[in-house]
C-alpha cells in the first residue's frame, strides 16, 4: 500500500537546494571540552543531546575518556549565538566514551546511559540537570568491558525499555587484540527492573546498534555494525528480538547477506518513503548506503548499496590535497536546509596516526538534491573541520528551526557550530503517549506537503555513541502548512493531522 | 656459545611467549622466529596497505632476514648474498661470541618494525609489546658483552636488509595499492572494474611486475602464453571457459562452497594468500619440531618464490588485462549472476592464488618432501575447521580451483598460473643454502 504512495509523493519540492551557512561558536558560546584518552579512547567520543531543565532547549552531555564527563546547558538565546556553561550535574565520571539520553523510568525526566571503559552507570534525571547513579536502582548491571555502542527500544508490554549495549576489544588484551571482541549485551526488564544481561553471542566489536523495524512488519530487529578490524570470523550482524523468546541472528537463510566492514556508526532514515528505512554505514574509506534489494511482504534482508549512486560514498577527503582514504565516524540524517529532503552529516578522522589514512580528513555535509543524490557541501557550509572527530549532533540548539552541530573530536576540543539561517520552513513533531515510552520510541512520524512525503523512524541509539533526545525536525521547504500522522509502536495509526509550519507540533495516540 | 642446529626440543618449547606461561627453552631462536611469523600475519590483516602483493614482499624480506641471522652465526649455511638479486654482502658474526636468538631477535624485530611501520594503533602496540617481552627472553642467561654484540649483529643485518629492500620499486605502496585513476580499453577482453567500491574503480598495484624480483632474473621470466582469445560465440573457448564457472557456480557443492571459502583468504579480513602459506610452514615447524636451520630455510625459501611468484604474475596481468567471469557472464551469459567469492579488483589472467600456491608448494615439497601430510589450521580461529592434505600439491592444486569454484577465475588462468608457480617456484628451490 505504502509502495503505491510512494510514486504519487515522491515528487520533489519546488524550493531550490540551497547551502546553510554555519558559523562555529565554540569558543564564545563558551563550549570547552575535550575527548582525551590514548588506546582505550581511539573510538568513542560522544554527546546527548537533550533538554535537561525543561526550556525546550538541548543542553548537552559529552563523553571526556580520560577527562571527567560534561554537561553543558543551553543558555542560547532564541534565534540568536549559542551560548552554553558547564554545570556539576552528576555525570563527572571518567573513562566515558559514549551519551545517549532516554527517559528509561518515563517520569517525563530524562535520565542518561553512559558507556565507558570499564562499568557502564545508567544515570536517573532528577530535574533541573542533575543526575544520580540508578545501576542498584534498576538492577542495571554494568559490567566491566570497552562499551562503544548502544540502542534502546520498548518490547511490547513492558514498563522498561530493553537496552543493547555494544563492547569492543577486551581492553586488557596488550598483544593480540585481534580476535579479543568481548560480548555484547542485551539488558531485557525483569520485573521491575533489569534481569541479568543476556550475551548477544557471537559479538563482533560493535561500534554501533540500532533497533529498526527494518521490513515494515511492526517488529523490532537489532542492527549491528561491527569493526573488522578487530574480529575473527565476523561481519555485520542483525538479531531478531521476539517477544519472551531468546535474541535470534538473521541468516544467509533468511537471506542476510554477509557483508564485512570498519563499521563505526549506524544513521537510518526512509529516503525514498517506500515504508523502508535505508542505512548509512560508516567505514574507512567507501561508506555504504543499504537499501532494500526487494521489498514487500516477503523482504528478505538482501541489501545493496547505493552510496555510489546516491553520491554519498565519503571515501576521500573532498578538499585539500590529502588523497588518502577517510575514516568515517557519526552519522545522521538532518535537513540542514529545510528542503524537504533529507541531508547528511558524517564526522570524519582518523584512528590514531595511521599513515595510509588520511590525517587532514574533513567532515562531510551531504546535501539532498531533487534527484535524490547528495552534494557534499561542508566546505561552503563551513563545517569541514579536520580535528579527529568521532560523535556528533544535528540539532536546533537556539529553536529558531535551523539544525546546528556539535562535534566532539578526539584528543581535540569538541567544536560548535550554529546554523545562520535557511530560507525553508520547517515542523518538529514532539511524540507524547502516556505510561511507558511516554515519547514513542519506535513509531514512525509520516509529514506529507503538497505531494511530498518525508517518513523517519524514531529511534534511540545508532550512530556514533552519540544521540538525541526531543522532537524530531522536519524541513518544509516553501510549504506553510503540512499533514502529520504517526505509526505508533503498538501498530496504531493516527489520523493525518494538519500544522502550521514553523511549528512545535505534539502528536499523542 | 654460538647456538647452532637446535635440536630435540619439544613442541611446547615453541609456544609463543605471549600466550599463557608454560614450560620453555628461555631462548630458543625458534620461539622468535615464530612468534614474530605470528604477529606479522596478523599485521598482514590489519595493515591498510598490505593486499597480497605487498604481503609477499614482507615475507620473501623476513625471510632473507631470519635466515641470514642464523647463517651470521652459522659457518655451515651459505649466505644468500650474491644469489638473490641486488643483496650484497652481508655482516657476518666474526671472531666475537653470538648467541642465534640474540641476534635472531634483534633482526627480526627492527625489520618486521620496519615493514609495517604504517600499521594501526593496535598494531604498534602489538609491535611493542611483542619486541619487549622478546628482548627479554634472548637477554635471559646471557653475558652482556654477548647479548650486546648479538644485538649489534642483528641491527646491523636488519639495516642492511632494509637498505637493500628500499630500492626494489615496491617499497611505495599509495591509495592502498589502486592507481589514481584508469580507463579501460575499447577492447572488449579488457578488466573493467567490478566493484561499487569507488576506491577500487583502478586496478590493484598495475606495477607491480616491475619490482625487483629475488631470485628469478626478472618479472617475465616465467611469463606465460596468452589466455584463450576473447569470443562471445557459444563455440568458442573463451565461451566454453565462462560457461564452466557459471555451471560449476550454480551447482555447488557444499565442499565446493567450503573449499572456495577457505582459500578465499581476502585482504583485509584474513593474512592473504602468501600469509595463507606462512601460517602453514610457521605451524609446521613448531608441530614437527623442525630444527633452526631447516626452519629458516624454509621460511626463506617460501618468502621468496611466493614473493616472485606475484611479480611474475603481475607482470602477466598487466600484460594481458583480461576481463572477470562476473564482467563475461552478465554479459553475455546471465546478467543476474553473481559469485560466490568477492571479485578482486584487478585483471583476472593468470589467477595470482594458483602462481602463489604453485611456487609454495615447489619450495615446501623441495624442503619437506613430496609426501608430507599435514593439516591446515590457518582459518580455524574463524570457524572454519582444519582441512587435511596428503601433500602440499594437493593442497596447491585445491587453491587453484577453488577460485573457480569461487567465481572469480577461469580454468586457463588457473592451470597456466600453476604452471607459471612451478617455473618460479623453481628458482627459490635452487638457492644454495644448507649445503
Amino acid at each position: 500500500m505504502i509502495r503505491a504512495l510512494v510514486l504519487i509523493l515522491l515528487a520533489a519540492p519546488a524550493a531550490a537546494q540551497t547551502v546553510p551557512q554555519f558559523v562555529e561558536e565554540t569558543t564564545p558560546a563558551g563550549l570547552e571540552h575535550s575527548f582525551a584518552g590514548e588506546w582505550e579512547y581511539m573510538v568513542g567520543g560522544g554527546v546527548a543531546a537533550f533538554d535537561c531543565n525543561g526550556d525546550t532547549l538541548p543542553d548537552l552531555a559529552l563523553a571526556g575518556g580520560t577527562a571527567p564527563a560534561a554537561l553543558f546547558l543551553n543558555q542560547s538565546a532564541r534565534g540568536g549565538a549559542l551560548a552554553f556553561t558547564a554545570v556539576v550535574s552528576g555525570i563527572e565520571m571518567e573513562g566515558v566514551t559514549g551519551t545517549y539520553p532516554i527517559d528509561i523510568d518515563s517520569d517525563g525526566i530524562t535520565d542518561l546511559v553512559l558507556l565507558r571503559v570499564g562499568e557502564n552507570v545508567v544515570m536517573r534525571g532528577l530535574g533541573n540537570c542533575r543526575f544520580e547513579r540508578a545501576n542498584e536502582d534498576w538492577g542495571f548491571d554494568g559490567g566491566d568491558a570497552w562499551s562503544t555502542a548502544f540502542a534502546a527500544m520498548w518490547e511490547a508490554g513492558a514498563s522498561l525499555p530493553t537496552l543493547a549495549i555494544g563492547n569492543y576489544i577486551n581492553q586488557r588484551e596488550e598483544a593480540y587484540p585481534w580476535g579479543s571482541c568481548t560480548e555484547n549485551w542485551l539488558h531485557r526488564p525483569d520485573g521491575g527492573g533489569y534481569g541479568a544481561p543476556v550475551a548477544l553471542t557471537p559479538s563482533h566489536c560493535a561500534l554501533s546498534m540500532l533497533f529498526t523495524d527494518w521490513n515494515g512488519s511492526g517488529r523490532k530487529s537489532l542492527r549491528v555494525s561491527n569493526d573488522r578490524e578487530y574480529y575473527e570470523g565476523g561481519q555485520e550482524q542483525m538479531w531478531h528480538l521476539e517477544p519472551g523468546q531468546p535474541p535470534r541472528l538473521y541468516t544467509e537463510a533468511e537471506g542476510w547477506k554477509r557483508l564485512r566492514i570498519w563499521g563505526m556508526g549506524i544513521a537510518s532514515t526512509d529516503l525514498d518513503a517506500d515504508g523502508y528505512p535505508e542505512f548509512y554505514l560508516t567505514s574507512m574509506a567507501d561508506n555504504k548506503l543499504q537499501r532494500l534489494v526487494a521489498t514487500g511482504p516477503d523482504a528478505t534482508p538482501d541489501y545493496g548499496d547505493i552510496a555510489w549512486a546516491r553520491g554519498v560514498t565519503a571515501h576521500r577527503p573532498f578538499m585539500g590535497d590529502d588523497l588518502r582514504p577517510s575514516t568515517g565516524w557519526h552519522a545522521q540524517f538532518a535537513d540542514v536546509n529545510n528542503d524537504a529532503r533529507a541531508d547528511l552529516f558524517v564526522a570524519k578522522g582518523n584512528v590514531w596516526e595511521m599513515p595510509d589514512f588520511a590525517m587532514a580528513d574533513p567532515n562531510n555535509l551531504l546535501l539532498q538534491g531533487a534527484d535524490g543524490v547528495f552534494v557534499e557541501s561542508a566546505g561552503t557550509a563551513g563545517v569541514a573541520s579536520t580535528l579527529a572527530a568521532r560523535g556528533a549532533a544535528v540539532v536546533d540548539m537556539n529553536a529558531d528551526g535551523a539544525l546546528d552541530l556539535v562535534v566532539v573530536n578526539r584528543n581535540g576540543p569538541a567544536q560548535i557550530w550554529r546554523n545562520a539561517g535557511v530560507a525553508g520552513n520547517w515542523l518538529k513533531v514532539a511524540l507524547e503517549q502516556p505510561g511507558p515510552n511516554p515519547t514513542g520510541i519506535g513509531a514512525w512520524v509520516e509529514v506529507r506537503t503538497k505531494d511530498h512525503l518525508q517518513r523517519h523512524e524514531t529511534t534511540s541509539g545508532g550512530g556514533h555513541v552519540s544521540g538525541i533526545w526531543g522532537p524530531q525536525h522536519f524541513g518544509l521547504g516553501d510549504a506553510d502548512r503540512a499533514e502529520v500522522r504517526v505509526i505508533w509502536p503498538d501498530g496504531q495509526v493516527s489520523d493525518w493531522a494538519e500544522v502550521a509550519a514553523n511549528t512545535v507540533a505534539t502528536i499523542s495516540p | 656459545m654460538h647456538r647452532r642446529r637446535v635440536l630435540g626440543l619439544g613442541a611446547a618449547a615453541l609456544t609463543a611467549v605471549l600466550l599463557p606461561a608454560r614450560a620453555q627453552v628461555a631462548s630458543d631462536p625458534r620461539s622468535v622466529l615464530t612468534n614474530w611469523y605470528k604477529l606479522s600475519l596478523q599485521l598482514v590483516r590489519h595493515t591498510a596497505t598490505y593486499s597480497p602483493p605487498v604481503a609477499s614482499r614482507a615475507f620473501g624480506y623476513l625471510g632473507v632476514t631470519g635466515y641470514e641471522a642464523v647463517a651470521a652465526c652459522d659457518e655451515g649455511m651459505t649466505s644468500l648474498a650474491g644469489q638473490l638479486n641486488g643483496l650484497t654482502t652481508l655482516p657476518r658474526a666474526g671472531d666475537g661470541v653470538h648467541d642465534a636468538a640474540a641476534v635472531l631477535q634483534a633482526a627480526l624485530s627492527a625489520t618486521v618494525a620496519h615493514f609495517f611501520s604504517n600499521t594501526g594503533p593496535s598494531g604498534q602496540r602489538a609491535l611493542a609489546t611483542m619486541t619487549r617481552k622478546l628482548d627479554a627472553q634472548v637477554a635471559q642467561g646471557l653475558a652482556p658483552e654477548v647479548l650486546r654484540q648479538s644485538v649489534g649483529l642483528g641491527q646491523a643485518i636488519a639495516a642492511h636488509i632494509i637498505d637493500w629492500a628500499d630500492v626494489d620499486g615496491g617499497a611505495v605502496v599509495e591509495n592502498m595499492g589502486f592507481a589514481q585513476s584508469y580507463r579501460p580499453p575499447a577492447d572488449p577482453s579488457a578488466w573493467v572494474p567490478t566493484s561499487l567500491i569507488r576506491q577500487q574503480q583502478a586496478p590493484l598495484l598495475p606495477d607491480w611486475g616491475r619490482v625487483r624480483p629475488f631470485a628469478m632474473p626478472a618479472g617475465n621470466t616465467c611469463a606465460l602464453p596468452p589466455p584463450p582469445v576473447y569470443s562471445e560465440d557459444p563455440t568458442s573457448d573463451f565461451y566454453a571457459e565462462a560457461m564452466e564457472v557459471y555451471t560449476a557456480t550454480k551447482a555447488l557443492t557444499d565442499e565446493q562452497a567450503l573449499i572456495a571459502r577457505f582459500w578465499s583468504d581476502d585482504p583485509m579480513l584474513s593474512s592473504t594468500p602468501p600469509g595463507h602459506w606462512i601460517f602453514v610452514a610457521n605451524d609446521l615447524i613448531s608441530r614437527h619440531n623442525l630444527p633452526l636451520t631447516v626452519s629458516v630455510d624454509m621460511m626463506a625459501r617460501l618468502g621468496i618464490g611466493m614473493a616472485d611468484a606475484f611479480i611474475g604474475c603481475w607482470h602477466d596481468k598487466t600484460e594481458y588485462n583480461l576481463l572477470r567471469p562476473v564482467t563475461y557472464i552478465n554479459r553475455v551469459i546471465d546478467k543476474d549472476w553473481k559469485p560466490l567469492l568477492i571479485t578482486p579488483p584487478f585483471a583476472e589472467y593468470p589467477s595470482g592464488h594458483s602462481t602463489v600456491s604453485a611456487a609454495a608448494a615447489t619450495v615446501l615439497t623441495g624442503v619437506l618432501g613430496e609426501a608430507f601430510a599435514y593439516e591446515d589450521f590457518t582459518h580455524e580461529r574463524e570457524g572454519l575447521d582444519a582441512r587435511s592434505y596428503a601433500s602440499f600439491w594437493q593442497a596447491a592444486d585445491e587453491a587453484g580451483i577453488s577460485r573457480l569454484y569461487g567465481g572469480i577465475h577461469f580454468r586457463s588462468a588457473i592451470e597456466q598460473g600453476m604452471e607459471q608457480g612451478r617455473c618460479i617456484g623453481a628458482h627459490a628451490v635452487s638457492l644454495r643454502t644448507l649445503a
